[in-house]
């Protein structure tokens, strides 16, 4: 099975398809929100599937609620699996966070304690689904508003945990790593600098907003600069790695996601460059 | 240590604003997560349930999600499952009376979301009359046909088509809706282009629904007779084949 391209991609919503259909720009990967296609049929999966047809596509899961105690849906597994089947994904991933307690769902990325009885969890339901879906899950970073008293270990040494006790690949999310080191208070380098290297499969980056008591992980503003910098740090510490653009609210024209990747991927040139 | 499960009881008790649920977080940075929550739901509500909104406006229907949110939380991972209720809710919702047929239009609003995403099926209309040719006739009474999986009915005592019709944008101009002219029962269908939707007289609607729902073809007559005495069985037939809502026959 064909990896990731070592290239900069863009994340694929909705308002884009049509586009990318039409022109079928030279983008080297897109990615899709896997729940968006959990569908039976109809027009949106057969759309995916033309993508798929002249694209790699990675399939990035919102859905699982990996790190909730309540157990796995089974027809969520059963509905990501069949998407698998059908689109042959690059790359499945999800995010290490939880969704839903007693039953309800909250559809949103809610923060773990990091703790060793959440990291035990994690794990468990890491291979869990790896074995459920017959494939590597890569799992990644997210952002978060709080943090609880509890915590045993950093949010580093937790992500860099589950990839070595699981084998799991990391998806590293720049930009959350970056809104993580604001709001509580650590050195983003040293954060990146805790991962292994060689689980590091894919890279995320977004935009945040700092108009709040802290940084938001909005996905609806550019990279910030300070973002940049820190992917290009990244980039030296770790080599180039799949890295995409990903923007979910106010979603801009196709173009101004083009040019983002266009800035990530000189940035994955220039490590080549020098690297020779 | 509160364990693992204590600790998310407590954050989603505190997200749900459960009295005595105790989370020791600032408060502007939790109201980030409620925040969030509102709007993911708001968010997914109104790409469904647009022209609800249209005939409500923003604020009520940002109020009336809110409230069906509280009393049908998710369940699902999948946000676009989200929302099935909406039209049984909005009956019921107090406020939302003034307009009689705002409970169908999100019914009507659902079954597009519904068909849209149903699995798709192969359509031969001819293939289909051939079968429907080789049964017995004294067969034909315990037979079975299936509908494609994208067909949705809705039978409504307003023109909520109509209604539905005027909220979209590519409509054509003019022709104000007359809420007079009484109900409509829509069949509802996709096809490769998407979810294409008709009008249909009742007593179609009752032999198809019944069919939807298993009966044999004797039964479907029966039901679709007890609604309209006119119902012609050999045009329903040949219509219903030809436009690919009956896509398969089974002979008893």
């Amino acid at each position: 099975m064909a990896g990731l391209p070592i290239a900069a991609g863009i994340g694929l919503r909705s308002p884009h398809v049509g586009e990318i259909l039409a022109r079928r720009p030279p983008i080297p990967w897109l990615e899709v929100h896997s729940e968006n296609y959990f569908v039976d049929g109809g027009p949106a999966l057969a759309s995916l599937v033309r993508v798929r047809n002249d694209y790699p596509v990675s399939l990035h899961g919102v859905g699982m609620s990996l790190g909730s105690v309540d157990p796995l849906d089974p027809s969520h597994l059963a509905k990501l699996r069949r998407l698998i089947d059908r689109i042959q994904p690059a790359a499945v991933s999800e995010h290490l966070c939880w969704s839903s307690a007693g039953g309800r769902h909250f559809n949103d990325l809610l923060p773990l304690p990091y703790t060793d009885e959440a990291l035990a969890h994690v794990c468990a339901r890491v291979d869990a689904v790896q074995e459920a879906i017959g494939r590597s899950l890569m799992v990644e970073n997210i952002s978060a508003y709080v943090a609880f008293d509890d915590d045993t270990m950093t949010e580093a040494e937790f992500v860099a945990a589950v990839a070595r006790t699981t084998g799991c690949q990391l998806l590293l999310d720049v930009n959350n790593v970056f809104v993580n080191a604001s709001n509580h208070g650590f050195d983003a380098d040293a954060f990146i600098g805790a991962m292994p290297p060689e689980n590091v499969a894919e890279i995320h980056l977004a935009g945040f907003d700092a108009s709040g008591p802290c940084l938001i992980d909005t996905h609806g503003t550019p990279v910030a600069a300070e973002v940049w910098a820190l992917f290009a740090r990244t980039i030296d510490r770790l080599g180039p790695r799949p890295t995409l653009i990903e923007w979910d609210t106010d979603i801009p024209a196709l173009a101004v996601l083009e040019r983002e990747a266009s800035t990530a991927q000189a940035i994955l040139a220039a490590h080549n460059a020098e690297s020779r | 240590m509160p364990s693992l499960a204590e600790l998310q009881l407590d954050f989603a008790g505190a997200l749900t604003g459960r009295a005595g649920a105790g989370v020791a977080f600032p408060e502007d940075r939790f109201a980030i997560y409620r925040r969030t929550g509102i709007a993911n739901y708001r968010n997914a509500m109104s790409a469904t349930y647009s022209v609800v909104e249209q005939l409500v406006g923003g604020p009520f229907f940002r109020a009336a999600v809110d409230a069906y949110t509280l009393a049908h939380p998710s369940v699902s991972g999948d946000l676009n499952v989200y929302g099935g209720r909406f039209g049984d809710f909005l009956a019921m919702y107090a406020l939302a009376t003034r307009l009689p047929y705002l409970p169908d239009v999100a019914r009507l609003e659902w079954a597009i979301d519904e068909s849209s995403r149903a699995a798709d099926v192969s359509r031969v209309p001819e293939a289909v009359l051939a079968a429907l040719s080789l049964v017995p006739a004294e067969r034909l009474p315990a037979m079975r046909l299936d509908l494609d999986p994208s067909c949705r009915m809705l039978a409504s005592a307003w023109p909520v088509l109509q209604i539905w019709l005027f909220h979209q944008s590519d409509r054509a101009e003019g022709r104000a809706v007359d809420l007079q002219a009484g109900g409509e029962t829509i069949l509802l269908r996709r096809d490769a282009t998407g979810v294409s939707m008709e009008a249909i007289a009742r007593g179609d609607h009752a032999w198809l629904a019944a069919l939807a729902a298993g009966e044999t073809l004797g039964d479907a007559i029966d039901a679709a007779m007890a609604s309209d005495s006119t119902f012609d069985l050999g045009a329903a037939l040949r219509a219903h084949i030809a436009t690919g809502t009956l896509v398969a026959v089974h002979a008893a």
